[in-house]
């Protein structure tokens, strides 16, 4: 297998406010990320040459012109991406594979929802055959926690902890949906949904959208971030079963498919330690359980120990990894086609020390993950500034 | 018609080709997993290709429907609306499939009792005439 490393670089990223936006629909949200990541740039939509759009919900049934037409990217190429939560960054991936063969110059990566148009309380899951028809995403990550808390003694306050932990981080930052602190007290004692997980250990239903400019590392050398564009160190998706309530091997206290995106990211990338060489991370945190699942999966630390890794502060920006310095999903919200792109956007600010929420100081290397499907799908990006 | 524990309101299952042997053994009170023919290998949910050989010869194996509680989840929100609440989720290791887990609901039990490890045994729920669904309960409730 080749490698993407260092073949594609970041040169400019946009994002909007995430949250329930009533007063716009996806055509504005779309613009105005696009539009932010042009200008960022320094570039007009005459140079984006090709676009792959992240998009989860028929609610357009537009396809490729749930970007080309809001923009008016007309006579070349715009694809919609459809990868569960991984949507955004299975766009950025493509993307990358369309710059690094040489076909264009400059392309555009973005992705867009508007849930708060979709209806529903929470992310629908239809589980399909043979019973588990009309349950929902709590219900699923429910059957991981209660199997961790058996497995490794958890308990709701290690869960908890997550959500005090990203809504500090959030209420930082001028795009986050939600934008107050959370104490351990609230979290416990919120509505229960599917025990042992309540309403603060789930993610934010929020509209939203995100974009990011690629081009190859010899043409940013010649950008308005020559000196501080993103380089693309590690690009990787894998699948795993869509269905592993059926299955013995799989023990519900790790999802697959993020173990083996790491392992292929790192051994892209050349990391060896990665809590020590990786300085900050946006984890997916759809619930608390996912974020202290993916911290082990993710090798930060050993399995059994992520309750740990984050109640002695380790996760905190100044931590060993800063996890989820922007609030993550669980505050900053999750338009599901626009998450793996605005977590490109932040990881990109952060390497430049520009980030508009929590700074982590010296970021050099910071990844990017997003689980999905519920554990079927896993997209990891890590990002590096030039040498 | 067996004792009932969900309404009729829930959204039914859909049978495709693949899975209507499954639902017609269903229908007769019979749960059966897939067993690959080449290696033995047994599966749900039905799928055309084994997992293990990639065979796509396959016939079907009746099991007992005893097991244990695997993980599960205590469920607050309706899922239709005239719906009792809480329910419960959970995904049972059968004893007999060759590894084959399912997931199911708990019933005829309360919260305080589940626990992982419980030995359970199959409800089977008649929705309809030609639609049973398998549910759960504890073997000490029977
Ligand atoms: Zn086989």
């Amino acid at each position: 297998m080749g490698s993407m490393k260092d073949k594609t670089a970041i040169i400019g990223v946009g994002c909007t406010k995430f949250g329930e936006q009533w007063e716009k629909d996806a055509e504005d949200l779309i613009v105005e990320a696009a539009y932010e990541a042009m200008d960022d740039a320094g570039i007009t939509p005459d140079d984006i040459e090709a676009t792959w759009v992240g998009n989860l919900y028929d609610f357009t049934g537009l396809s490729g012109s749930v970007a080309a037409e809001p923009l008016k990217l007309f006579g070349r190429p715009t694809t919609r991406v459809e990868n569960f939560c991984a949507s955004g960054m299975d766009a950025f991936r493509n993307a990358c594979f369309a710059v690094a063969s040489g076909a264009y110059d400059v392309v555009m990566a973005c992705g867009v929802e508007k849930l708060m148009d979709v209806g529903g309380s929470g992310l629908p899951v239809d589980m399909g055959h043979p019973v588990l028809r009309g349950s929902s995403a709590p219900g699923m990550f429910a059957l991981a926690a209660t199997r961790s808390f058996h497995e490794h003694g958890w308990d709701r306050e290690d869960l908890a902890r997550v959500a005090v932990k990203n809504h500090k981080n959030g209420a930082q930052h001028s795009k986050a949906h939600f934008q107050r602190e959370i104490t351990l007290e609230t979290a416990l004692n919120a509505p229960m949904i599917a025990w042992p997980l309540g309403r603060f250990d789930a993610c934010a239903m929020s509209d939203g959208a995100a974009a990011v400019i690629i081009t190859r590392p010899e043409i940013a050398k010649k950008s308005k971030h020559k000196h501080d564009y993103a380089l693309t160190k590690a690009s990787v998706l894998t699948m795993d079963v869509f269905l592993p309530m059926y299955r013995e091997a799989y023990d519900w206290l790790g999802f697959p498919a993020t173990e083996n995106a790491a392992k292929q990211a790192y051994a892209e990338a050349g990391i060896k330690n990665p809590v020590e060489e990786i300085d900050l991370a946006e984890v997916h945190d759809c619930f608390t359980i996912t974020e202290l699942l993916n911290i082990q999966d993710l090798g930060f630390c050993e399995r059994g120990e992520a309750a740990k890794f984050v109640r002695e502060g380790h996760a905190d920006v100044g931590g060993k990894v800063a996890i989820n310095a922007s609030g993550g999903l669980k505050c900053f919200g999750h338009p599901i086609g626009a998450t793996g792109c605005r977590m490109l956007c932040e990881i990109t600010k952060q390497l430049q020390g520009r980030a508009d929420g929590a700074q982590v100081e010296n970021a050099r290397l910071g990844m990017a993950h997003n689980l999905g499907g519920p554990g079927s799908v896993c997209a990891v990006t890590i990002l590096g500034l030039p040498e | 018609m067996s004792e009932r524990f969900f309404p009729d309101s829930m959204p039914p299952p859909m049978a495709e080709t693949i899975t209507l042997p499954w639902w017609e053994a269903a229908a007769e009170h019979r749960l059966v997993v897939q067993r690959c023919t080449s290696c033995e290998h047994t599966r749900l949910p039905p799928a055309p290709v084994c997992p293990q050989c990639r065979s796509e010869d396959s016939d079907w194996k009746e099991v007992s429907g005893r097991g244990e509680v695997y993980t599960y989840t205590i469920v607050h929100r309706t899922i239709v609306a005239d719906q009792e609440l809480p329910f419960f989720i959970a995904v049972i290791a059968l004893e007999g499939a060759g590894g084959v887990r399912m997931i199911s609901n708990l019933v005829d039990v309360n919260s305080d009792q589940i626990e992982i490890g419980l030995p359970v045994e199959i409800v089977w729920e008649d929705m309809s005439a030609d639609l049973a669904i398998p549910r759960f309960r504890p073997v000490e409730n029977r």
